[in-house]
């Protein structure tokens, strides 16, 4: 067990713990684009940059990203210094000049006062190379998409930006995007995602899409699951099963 | 991906063989050897590499795009630098790339329809003394004045 002090109070964290994961865990608010508890952090955004110092460190400080650094005893944390309070500005100055498109981008830098406006090379992205997508993919197993070219070409796509072949059309990539930049169309038969059509199975009881057939195949194999476990959507699972405990009841 | 010459699938096949099949830190090296065996990496040996080594295509087909070393274009037979760098430049390099697109119709990554040349710039070779200069294939050609270069080129120095 390890104490550290963030914003000037006391906390208790675990060995190996991350800054972020004690401030989280005690409410404290650190802005993050990049980061998601299922997924090992990488620290692409730079936004949850904190200023830390020691109490031996003779008055010098660091800004280190929350997301990455792991505690150590006597850990002292800024969340709101100055330092850290202006570089969040310019983190977000840069990314409203690649994404000004992005709501999400948008309304982060008015809540932080950006101030400067570097010029923008917008193509219309929305994209902040975060990797979330492609972490995510790669985490279930699929590998779809992956981060090719480098420098200003870089860009999330499918091997010869063509359609991604090992997709199953989970849709993952396109909920943990923290700026809506994955395009995916959703009908009550079908999903589209990376130039790829997926058709849905549909809920036995209510009817509503529950999961693309690829994706529930990829389920079946790949996790220990009952055979029918994609036949009735979460919703109808529950209403049966309360209906069920409200007669037990009687 | 546009359709290039006929891929030799034996060469590649070749070159797989020297390598251990799920050696997936041999990546980069297994991408340089099929590169230079047949002078780029065409889909089918970007797909075989991902297959041999066990690594996912995704993952591939990254490292392929991300290093400027590699090329996915199918390259001419001879590989032509032309140096861009400050002494060249102001020594007239950028005539010598105006002299390919008006010779040869090729701009810098561009390959002639012959697949005799693949045009490249580069930025000081540090070979200054010698500016401008083009390097093609291995040769380095020095002094190249405007006009020179294709003359040069056919004959090798
Ligand atoms: S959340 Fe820490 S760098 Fe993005
Ligand atoms: S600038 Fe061309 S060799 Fe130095």
């Amino acid at each position: 067990m390890t104490q550290i002090l963030i914003d000037n109070r006391k906390f208790n964290a675990e060995e190996g713990e991350t800054i972020l994961e004690v401030a989280r865990r005690n409410q404290i608010d650190i802005p993050t684009l990049c980061h998601h508890e299922a997924l090992e952090a990488v620290g692409a955004c730079r936004l949850c940059t904190v200023e830390i110092t020691g109490e031996d460190w003779n008055g010098s400080t660091k800004l280190v990203s929350a997301c990455l650094y792991p505690v150590e005893e006597g850990l002292i944390v800024q969340t709101r210094s100055e330092g850290v309070l202006r570089l969040r500005q310019t983190v977000l100055d840069l990314l409203m000049a690649r994404c000004p498109e992005s709501t999400v981008i948008r309304d982060l830098a008015t809540q932080h006062g950006q101030v400067t406006e570097y010029q923008q090379f917008t193509d219309g992205s929305k994209c902040i190379m975060c990797y979330l997508c492609v972490r995510a993919c790669a985490k279930l197993g699929c590998h779809a998409i992956s981060a090719v070219n480098r420098g200003t070409l870089k860009e999330v796509a499918p091997p010869f930006h063509e359609h991604a072949e090992s997709c199953v059309g989970c849709g993952t990539c396109a909920t943990i995007c923290p700026t809506g930049h994955i395009e995916m169309v959703d009908t009550a038969e079908t999903r589209t995602i990376w130039k790829r059509e997926f058709e849905f199975v549909t809920c036995k009881v209510c009817g509503e899409p529950l999961i693309t057939k690829a994706y529930r195949d990829y389920a079946l194999e790949n996790r220990r699951l009952p055979n029918d476990y994609y036949t009735v959507c979460s919703a109808c699972k529950k209403s049966e099963l309360s209906g069920h405990f409200a007669r037990l009841s009687l | 991906m546009a359709a290039g010459p006929a891929v030799d699938m034996k060469a590649i096949e070749g070159v797989l063989g020297n390598h251990p099949r799920g050696a997936t830190d041999a990546l980069v090296h297994l991408l340089q050897d099929i590169q230079e065996a047949v002078n780029y990496l065409p889909e089918e040996a970007i797909r075989a590499a991902a297959d041999h080594l066990e690594v996912p295509l995704g993952k591939v087909y990254a490292v392929a795009t991300f290093y400027k070393a590699f090329s996915l274009k199918p390259r001419g037979k001879t590989i032509v630098k032309v140096c861009l760098g400050t002494t060249c430049h102001i020594r007239g390099a950028p005539v010598v790339v105006e002299d390919f697109q008006h010779g040869l119709g090729i701009g810098p990554g561009e390959t002639t329809s012959d697949m005799k040349y693949t045009l490249e710039v580069v930025n000081c070779v540090g070979a200054c003394a010698l500016a401008p200069v083009v390097i093609a294939g291995e040769k380095y050609l020095a002094d190249v004045k405007p006009g020179t270069i294709l003359k040069r080129l056919s004959k090798g120095k």
